[in-house]
Protein backbone atom coordinates (compact mmCIF):
# COMPACT_ATOMS: atom_id res chain seq x y z
CA UNK A 1 0.00 0.00 0.00
CA UNK A 2 0.66 3.76 -0.04
CA UNK A 3 3.10 4.88 2.70
CA UNK A 4 1.08 5.09 6.01
CA UNK A 5 2.84 7.72 8.53
CA UNK A 6 1.12 8.64 11.87
CA UNK A 7 2.07 12.60 11.55
CA UNK A 8 1.12 12.71 7.89
CA UNK A 9 -2.46 11.19 8.70
CA UNK A 10 -2.47 13.93 11.29
CA UNK A 11 -1.63 15.94 8.89
CA UNK A 12 -4.88 15.09 6.16
CA UNK A 13 -6.78 15.25 9.09
CA UNK A 14 -6.43 18.89 10.02
CA UNK A 15 -6.51 20.16 6.35
CA UNK A 16 -9.61 18.05 6.51
CA UNK A 17 -11.08 19.26 9.15
CA UNK A 18 -10.37 22.88 7.65
CA UNK A 19 -12.08 22.48 4.43
CA UNK A 20 -14.94 19.41 4.15
CA UNK A 21 -18.31 20.44 4.60
CA UNK A 22 -19.64 19.98 7.85
CA UNK A 23 -22.74 17.93 7.45
CA UNK A 24 -21.88 14.19 7.61
CA UNK A 25 -24.69 13.30 5.01
CA UNK A 26 -23.04 15.80 2.42
CA UNK A 27 -19.71 14.05 3.08
CA UNK A 28 -20.81 10.48 3.15
CA UNK A 29 -22.63 11.26 -0.12
CA UNK A 30 -19.34 12.79 -1.29
CA UNK A 31 -17.25 10.23 -0.57
CA UNK A 32 -19.73 7.41 -1.94
CA UNK A 33 -19.78 8.96 -5.41
CA UNK A 34 -16.25 9.46 -5.65
CA UNK A 35 -15.56 5.61 -5.07
CA UNK A 36 -18.45 4.84 -7.58
CA UNK A 37 -17.11 7.09 -9.63
CA UNK A 38 -13.46 5.56 -9.35
CA UNK A 39 -15.06 2.16 -10.34
CA UNK A 40 -14.18 0.67 -6.39
CA UNK A 41 -17.96 -0.22 -5.68
CA UNK A 42 -21.16 -0.14 -7.04
CA UNK A 43 -24.06 1.90 -5.53
CA UNK A 44 -26.19 -1.20 -5.63
CA UNK A 45 -23.19 -3.10 -3.89
CA UNK A 46 -23.83 -0.98 -0.73
CA UNK A 47 -27.34 -1.18 -1.16
CA UNK A 48 -27.29 -5.01 -0.66
CA UNK A 49 -24.60 -4.51 2.53
CA UNK A 50 -27.24 -2.38 4.14
CA UNK A 51 -29.80 -4.90 3.43
CA UNK A 52 -28.16 -7.59 4.95
CA UNK A 53 -27.33 -5.81 8.00
CA UNK A 54 -30.97 -4.83 8.35
CA UNK A 55 -32.39 -8.05 7.76
CA UNK A 56 -29.98 -11.13 8.58
CA UNK A 57 -26.98 -9.84 10.17
CA UNK A 58 -27.99 -8.75 13.90
CA UNK A 59 -28.67 -9.44 17.62
CA UNK A 60 -31.01 -12.50 16.60
CA UNK A 61 -27.82 -14.65 15.87
CA UNK A 62 -26.62 -14.09 19.34
CA UNK A 63 -29.82 -14.83 20.47
CA UNK A 64 -30.13 -18.01 18.73
CA UNK A 65 -26.54 -19.13 20.18
CA UNK A 66 -27.60 -18.20 23.37
CA UNK A 67 -30.78 -20.16 23.67
CA UNK A 68 -28.94 -23.42 22.17
CA UNK A 69 -26.57 -22.72 24.72
CA UNK A 70 -29.27 -23.49 27.11
CA UNK A 71 -30.97 -26.50 25.50
CA UNK A 72 -27.58 -28.59 24.54
CA UNK A 73 -24.81 -28.54 27.03
CA UNK A 74 -22.35 -30.33 24.54
CA UNK A 75 -22.96 -27.08 22.52
CA UNK A 76 -22.34 -25.09 25.43
CA UNK A 77 -19.24 -26.52 26.41
CA UNK A 78 -17.85 -26.13 22.91
CA UNK A 79 -19.08 -22.40 22.91
CA UNK A 80 -16.80 -21.63 26.33
CA UNK A 81 -14.18 -23.31 24.92
CA UNK A 82 -14.20 -21.59 21.42
CA UNK A 83 -17.00 -19.61 20.78
CA UNK A 84 -15.59 -18.51 17.67
CA UNK A 85 -15.56 -22.37 16.52
CA UNK A 86 -18.92 -23.71 18.10
CA UNK A 87 -20.93 -20.11 15.99
CA UNK A 88 -20.07 -21.95 12.82
CA UNK A 89 -22.80 -24.60 13.75
CA UNK A 90 -24.87 -21.67 12.26
CA UNK A 91 -23.17 -20.27 9.67
CA UNK A 92 -23.02 -16.98 11.93
CA UNK A 93 -18.99 -16.97 11.85
CA UNK A 94 -17.62 -13.24 9.81
CA UNK A 95 -16.91 -10.22 10.35
CA UNK A 96 -15.09 -9.48 13.99
CA UNK A 97 -15.62 -13.65 15.09
CA UNK A 98 -12.18 -14.69 14.21
CA UNK A 99 -11.16 -14.77 18.15
CA UNK A 100 -14.60 -15.10 20.00
CA UNK A 101 -14.90 -15.84 23.61
CA UNK A 102 -18.31 -16.42 25.41
CA UNK A 103 -18.46 -15.52 29.07
CA UNK A 104 -21.02 -16.84 31.39
CA UNK A 105 -23.20 -14.93 33.84
CA UNK A 106 -23.60 -17.26 37.10
CA UNK A 107 -25.55 -16.24 40.74
CA UNK A 108 -22.51 -14.80 41.90
CA UNK A 109 -20.72 -13.15 38.44
CA UNK A 110 -22.12 -10.30 36.03
CA UNK A 111 -20.22 -9.78 32.98
CA UNK A 112 -20.51 -6.67 31.21
CA UNK A 113 -18.12 -5.75 27.49
CA UNK A 114 -16.70 -2.87 26.25
CA UNK A 115 -13.74 -1.15 23.80
CA UNK A 116 -12.52 1.86 25.99
CA UNK A 117 -10.14 2.70 22.78
CA UNK A 118 -12.40 2.13 20.05
CA UNK A 119 -15.45 0.33 19.74
CA UNK A 120 -14.57 -3.26 18.91
CA UNK A 121 -17.92 -5.45 18.67
CA UNK A 122 -18.70 -8.88 17.38
CA UNK A 123 -20.84 -7.90 14.33
CA UNK A 124 -21.24 -10.87 13.11
CA UNK A 125 -23.15 -12.15 15.87
CA UNK A 126 -24.81 -9.44 17.30
CA UNK A 127 -24.83 -6.83 13.80
CA UNK A 128 -24.18 -3.04 14.34
CA UNK A 129 -24.08 -2.18 17.87
CA UNK A 130 -26.21 0.01 19.44
CA UNK A 131 -25.09 3.56 19.79
CA UNK A 132 -24.90 4.14 23.75
CA UNK A 133 -22.18 1.61 23.18
CA UNK A 134 -19.86 3.60 20.77
CA UNK A 135 -20.91 6.61 23.13
CA UNK A 136 -17.82 8.62 24.96
CA UNK A 137 -19.67 7.75 28.35
CA UNK A 138 -20.47 4.28 28.21
CA UNK A 139 -16.33 3.82 26.64
CA UNK A 140 -15.18 5.79 29.84
CA UNK A 141 -17.28 4.82 32.98
CA UNK A 142 -17.93 0.69 31.85
CA UNK A 143 -14.23 0.02 33.26
CA UNK A 144 -13.90 2.50 36.14
CA UNK A 145 -17.74 2.44 37.46
CA UNK A 146 -19.63 -0.42 35.66
CA UNK A 147 -21.90 -0.82 38.67
CA UNK A 148 -23.00 2.87 38.35
CA UNK A 149 -23.05 2.48 34.59
CA UNK A 150 -25.48 -0.94 35.16
CA UNK A 151 -27.88 0.58 37.46
CA UNK A 152 -28.57 3.34 34.47
CA UNK A 153 -29.43 0.17 32.70
CA UNK A 154 -31.81 -0.67 35.12
CA UNK A 155 -29.58 -3.78 36.44
CA UNK A 156 -29.02 -3.51 40.14
CA UNK A 157 -26.67 -5.91 41.70
CA UNK A 158 -25.90 -7.20 45.23
CA UNK A 159 -21.91 -5.84 46.44
CA UNK A 160 -21.63 -9.94 46.52
CA UNK A 161 -22.50 -10.38 42.77
CA UNK A 162 -18.65 -9.83 40.68
CA UNK A 163 -18.52 -7.87 37.75
CA UNK A 164 -16.09 -8.68 35.41
CA UNK A 165 -15.49 -6.04 32.97
CA UNK A 166 -14.11 -6.88 30.06
CA UNK A 167 -11.77 -4.18 28.06
CA UNK A 168 -10.97 -5.85 24.31
CA UNK A 169 -8.16 -4.40 23.42
CA UNK A 170 -7.04 -6.67 21.07
CA UNK A 171 -8.94 -8.91 18.09
CA UNK A 172 -10.47 -11.19 20.95
CA UNK A 173 -14.31 -10.07 20.89
CA UNK A 174 -16.69 -11.03 23.67
CA UNK A 175 -20.43 -12.83 23.82
CA UNK A 176 -22.26 -12.77 27.31
CA UNK A 177 -24.38 -15.64 28.07
CA UNK A 178 -27.23 -14.77 30.58
CA UNK A 179 -28.68 -17.20 32.78
CA UNK A 180 -31.89 -19.09 31.44
CA UNK A 181 -34.82 -17.43 32.76
CA UNK A 182 -36.49 -19.47 35.32
CA UNK A 183 -40.18 -20.88 33.95
CA UNK A 184 -39.13 -21.46 30.45
CA UNK A 185 -39.02 -25.16 30.35
CA UNK A 186 -41.10 -25.84 28.05
CA UNK A 187 -39.82 -23.11 25.43
CA UNK A 188 -38.51 -24.70 22.15
CA UNK A 189 -35.16 -22.92 20.85
CA UNK A 190 -36.47 -19.97 18.26
CA UNK A 191 -39.27 -19.17 21.85
CA UNK A 192 -36.30 -19.07 24.04
CA UNK A 193 -34.26 -16.67 21.43
CA UNK A 194 -36.83 -14.71 21.39
CA UNK A 195 -36.30 -14.01 25.37
CA UNK A 196 -32.47 -12.85 24.58
CA UNK A 197 -31.76 -8.92 24.53
CA UNK A 198 -29.43 -7.72 22.64
CA UNK A 199 -28.13 -5.61 25.70
CA UNK A 200 -28.03 -8.96 27.71
CA UNK A 201 -25.45 -10.63 24.89
CA UNK A 202 -22.91 -7.08 25.68
CA UNK A 203 -23.80 -7.41 29.99
CA UNK A 204 -25.88 -4.44 30.62
CA UNK A 205 -29.18 -6.53 31.01
CA UNK A 206 -28.61 -9.28 33.36
CA UNK A 207 -32.48 -10.92 34.51
CA UNK A 208 -33.80 -12.39 30.90
CA UNK A 209 -38.17 -12.46 31.47
CA UNK A 210 -39.51 -15.22 30.80
CA UNK A 211 -41.92 -13.68 28.37
CA UNK A 212 -45.77 -13.57 28.02
CA UNK A 213 -46.03 -17.39 29.41
CA UNK B 1 0.67 7.93 21.99
CA UNK B 2 -1.88 9.47 24.37
CA UNK B 3 -4.59 10.28 22.28
CA UNK B 4 -8.08 11.60 22.89
CA UNK B 5 -9.57 8.30 22.13
CA UNK B 6 -7.63 6.39 25.09
CA UNK B 7 -11.42 7.47 27.13
CA UNK B 8 -11.69 4.21 29.71
CA UNK B 9 -11.48 5.69 32.72
CA UNK B 10 -11.86 9.79 31.77
CA UNK B 11 -14.18 11.03 34.33
CA UNK B 12 -16.90 13.84 33.42
CA UNK B 13 -18.50 12.63 30.40
CA UNK B 14 -21.99 12.13 32.56
CA UNK B 15 -25.23 9.77 31.97
CA UNK B 16 -25.15 6.94 29.13
CA UNK B 17 -27.24 7.33 26.38
CA UNK B 18 -28.73 4.76 27.06
CA UNK B 19 -32.22 5.35 25.20
CA UNK B 20 -30.19 5.49 22.36
CA UNK B 21 -30.23 1.75 21.11
CA UNK B 22 -29.91 1.93 17.50
CA UNK B 23 -26.69 1.13 15.77
CA UNK B 24 -27.64 3.65 13.08
CA UNK B 25 -29.93 6.96 13.28
CA UNK B 26 -29.08 7.95 9.00
CA UNK B 27 -29.47 6.93 5.92
CA UNK B 28 -25.43 8.13 5.56
CA UNK B 29 -24.50 5.88 8.40
CA UNK B 30 -25.79 2.63 6.97
CA UNK B 31 -23.89 3.38 3.86
CA UNK B 32 -20.90 4.38 5.44
CA UNK B 33 -20.73 0.87 7.13
CA UNK B 34 -22.02 -0.59 4.07
CA UNK B 35 -19.00 1.15 1.99
CA UNK B 36 -16.74 -0.11 5.07
CA UNK B 37 -17.59 -4.04 4.41
CA UNK B 38 -16.80 -3.43 0.58
CA UNK B 39 -12.55 -4.02 1.31
CA UNK B 40 -12.08 -0.30 -0.64
CA UNK B 41 -9.82 1.47 1.67
CA UNK B 42 -5.87 1.48 -0.35
CA UNK B 43 -5.00 -2.17 -0.59
CA UNK B 44 -3.67 -3.20 2.22
CA UNK B 45 -4.60 -1.24 4.60
CA UNK B 46 -4.09 -2.73 7.98
CA UNK B 47 -7.56 -2.71 10.42
CA UNK B 48 -4.37 -1.14 13.00
CA UNK B 49 -3.54 1.71 10.54
CA UNK B 50 -7.16 2.30 10.39
CA UNK B 51 -7.72 2.72 14.16
CA UNK B 52 -4.54 5.00 14.27
CA UNK B 53 -5.69 6.81 11.73
CA UNK B 54 -9.27 8.04 13.65
CA UNK B 55 -6.42 8.24 16.75
CA UNK B 56 -4.77 10.85 14.62
CA UNK B 57 -8.05 12.77 13.46
CA UNK B 58 -8.28 16.33 15.24
CA UNK B 59 -9.11 15.90 18.47
CA UNK B 60 -12.16 17.93 19.25
CA UNK B 61 -13.55 16.25 15.94
CA UNK B 62 -12.91 12.81 17.12
CA UNK B 63 -15.09 13.95 20.40
CA UNK B 64 -17.73 15.58 18.62
CA UNK B 65 -18.13 13.81 15.67
CA UNK B 66 -21.15 10.93 15.28
CA UNK B 67 -19.60 7.75 15.10
CA UNK B 68 -19.61 7.46 11.39
CA UNK B 69 -18.44 10.87 10.73
CA UNK B 70 -15.45 9.64 12.26
CA UNK B 71 -14.58 6.46 9.47
CA UNK B 72 -15.61 9.36 6.92
CA UNK B 73 -13.14 11.39 7.74
CA UNK B 74 -10.65 8.57 8.10
CA UNK B 75 -11.81 7.24 4.53
CA UNK B 76 -10.81 10.38 3.35
CA UNK B 77 -7.31 10.73 5.01
CA UNK B 78 -6.59 7.23 3.78
CA UNK B 79 -7.43 8.46 0.10
CA UNK B 80 -5.44 11.62 -0.18
CA UNK B 81 -2.84 9.46 1.39
CA UNK B 82 -3.15 7.36 -1.32
CA UNK B 83 -3.45 9.48 -3.85
CA UNK B 84 -6.93 7.53 -5.06
CA UNK B 85 -8.77 11.15 -5.12
CA UNK B 86 -7.06 14.53 -5.39
CA UNK B 87 -7.54 17.00 -2.88
CA UNK B 88 -10.26 18.64 -5.47
CA UNK B 89 -11.68 15.82 -6.30
CA UNK B 90 -12.65 15.39 -2.40
CA UNK B 91 -13.66 19.04 -1.99
CA UNK B 92 -16.14 18.82 -5.39
CA UNK B 93 -17.31 14.99 -4.39
CA UNK B 94 -17.05 13.96 -8.10
CA UNK B 95 -14.33 12.18 -9.96
CA UNK B 96 -12.48 14.15 -12.71
CA UNK B 97 -12.08 11.17 -15.01
CA UNK B 98 -15.06 8.51 -13.73
CA UNK B 99 -13.68 4.76 -14.24
CA UNK B 100 -15.31 1.84 -15.42
CA UNK B 101 -18.41 0.91 -12.75
CA UNK B 102 -17.55 -1.75 -10.34
CA UNK B 103 -19.25 -5.63 -10.68
CA UNK B 104 -22.50 -5.57 -8.92
CA UNK B 105 -23.02 -8.31 -5.43
CA UNK B 106 -26.20 -9.64 -4.49
CA UNK B 107 -27.71 -9.65 -1.17
CA UNK B 108 -26.62 -13.50 -1.03
CA UNK B 109 -22.80 -12.64 -2.10
CA UNK B 110 -22.20 -10.23 0.11
CA UNK B 111 -23.82 -12.33 3.03
CA UNK B 112 -21.09 -14.60 1.61
CA UNK B 113 -18.92 -12.16 1.88
CA UNK B 114 -19.62 -11.32 5.14
CA UNK B 115 -18.82 -14.45 6.17
CA UNK B 116 -16.05 -15.13 4.73
CA UNK B 117 -14.45 -12.08 6.70
CA UNK B 118 -13.69 -13.85 9.53
CA UNK B 119 -9.97 -13.32 10.59
CA UNK B 120 -7.55 -14.86 12.12
CA UNK B 121 -4.97 -12.63 13.87
CA UNK B 122 -3.13 -15.30 15.54
CA UNK B 123 0.40 -16.64 13.57
CA UNK B 124 3.01 -19.07 14.20
CA UNK B 125 6.17 -18.07 16.23
CA UNK B 126 9.63 -19.91 17.38
CA UNK B 127 9.47 -16.86 20.64
CA UNK B 128 8.82 -18.75 24.03
CA UNK B 129 6.13 -17.08 25.72
CA UNK B 130 7.42 -15.07 28.66
CA UNK B 131 4.37 -15.93 31.04
CA UNK B 132 1.67 -18.41 31.79
CA UNK B 133 -1.81 -18.65 33.06
CA UNK B 134 -1.55 -17.97 36.57
CA UNK B 135 1.34 -15.81 36.67
CA UNK B 136 1.00 -12.35 38.32
CA UNK B 137 1.97 -9.33 35.96
CA UNK B 138 2.81 -5.93 35.55
CA UNK B 139 2.26 -3.67 33.00
CA UNK B 140 4.52 -1.22 31.69
CA UNK B 141 4.54 2.42 32.79
CA UNK B 142 5.09 4.49 29.48
CA UNK B 143 4.34 3.59 26.27
CA UNK B 144 6.55 5.36 23.34
CA UNK B 145 4.89 3.73 20.00
CA UNK B 146 2.54 5.50 17.93
CA UNK B 147 -0.06 3.02 18.26
CA UNK B 148 -1.21 0.86 21.50
CA UNK B 149 -3.71 -0.81 22.67
CA UNK B 150 -2.49 -0.87 26.47
CA UNK B 151 -5.19 1.86 27.92
CA UNK B 152 -3.50 4.72 30.09
CA UNK B 153 -5.60 3.02 32.93
CA UNK B 154 -4.56 0.11 33.21
CA UNK B 155 -0.37 1.22 33.05
CA UNK B 156 2.11 0.37 36.12
CA UNK B 157 -0.55 -2.10 37.13
CA UNK B 158 -0.34 -5.72 38.39
CA UNK B 159 -2.67 -8.34 37.52
CA UNK B 160 -2.78 -12.15 36.68
CA UNK B 161 -2.80 -14.03 33.23
CA UNK B 162 -5.88 -15.74 32.72
CA UNK B 163 -5.29 -16.54 28.85
CA UNK B 164 -2.55 -17.39 26.64
CA UNK B 165 -3.88 -16.66 23.20
CA UNK B 166 -0.28 -17.87 21.48
CA UNK B 167 0.73 -14.83 19.08
CA UNK B 168 -1.45 -12.25 18.01
CA UNK B 169 -0.39 -9.91 15.35
CA UNK B 170 0.86 -7.16 17.45
CA UNK B 171 -1.30 -3.56 17.02
CA UNK B 172 1.70 -1.81 17.21
CA UNK B 173 3.67 -3.18 14.19
CA UNK B 174 0.26 -2.94 12.58
CA UNK B 175 -0.14 0.73 12.70
CA UNK B 176 3.35 0.82 11.16
CA UNK B 177 2.36 -1.32 8.16
CA UNK B 178 4.73 -4.62 10.06
CA UNK B 179 3.31 -7.90 10.01
CA UNK B 180 4.83 -9.59 13.33
CA UNK B 181 3.50 -11.29 16.10
CA UNK B 182 3.66 -11.57 19.61
CA UNK B 183 2.17 -13.79 22.46
CA UNK B 184 -1.11 -12.26 23.97
CA UNK B 185 -2.45 -12.71 27.51
CA UNK B 186 -5.74 -11.70 28.84
CA UNK B 187 -4.69 -10.40 32.05
CA UNK B 188 -7.35 -9.67 34.75
CA UNK B 189 -6.88 -6.81 37.48
CA UNK B 190 -8.76 -6.16 40.62
CA UNK B 191 -10.63 -2.99 40.12
CA UNK B 192 -9.07 -1.81 43.55
CA UNK B 193 -6.05 -1.95 41.82
CA UNK B 194 -7.05 0.39 39.18
CA UNK B 195 -9.51 2.69 40.93
CA UNK B 196 -8.63 2.36 44.26
CA UNK B 197 -10.48 1.94 47.23
CA UNK B 198 -13.75 3.19 45.81
CA UNK B 199 -14.28 0.27 43.83
CA UNK B 200 -15.62 -3.14 44.59
CA UNK B 201 -13.25 -5.53 46.00
CA UNK B 202 -14.61 -8.57 44.30
CA UNK B 203 -14.67 -6.65 40.45
CA UNK B 204 -12.66 -7.41 38.21
CA UNK B 205 -10.92 -5.44 34.70
CA UNK B 206 -9.87 -7.54 32.16
CA UNK B 207 -8.14 -6.66 29.18
CA UNK B 208 -6.09 -8.45 26.19
CA UNK B 209 -2.15 -7.18 26.18
CA UNK B 210 0.91 -8.24 23.97
CA UNK B 211 3.98 -9.27 25.83
CA UNK B 212 5.63 -6.38 25.28
CA UNK B 213 3.09 -4.66 26.98
CA UNK B 214 3.94 -6.34 30.65
CA UNK B 215 7.54 -5.37 32.70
Amino acid sequence: MAKFDSETAAKIHRHLHSHLPSDPALRVKALESLVVERGLVSSETIDAWVEAYSEQIGPMRGAQVVARSWLDAEFKARLLENAGDAIKDFGFEGNATGHLIAVENTDSTHNIVVCTLCSCYPFSILGMSPSWYKSAQYRARAVREPRAVLAEFGVELDDNIAVNVWDSTAEVRYIVISQRPTGTDDLDEPALAALVTRNSMIGTDRILSAGET
Amino acid sequence: MDGIHDLGGKQGFGPIPIGDNEGFHHDWEERMWAMARCGILPPGTAIDQFRHGLERMVPTDYLSFAYFNKWCANYFMFYLNAGTFTNDEVLNGHCDTPSDPAKTLSLDQVVAAQRALVTDFSEPTDAQPRFAIGDTVTTKRRITANHTRLPGYARNAAGTVITHHGAHLLADFGAEGIHQAQHLYTVSFMATELWGEDANPIDTVTLELWESYLV
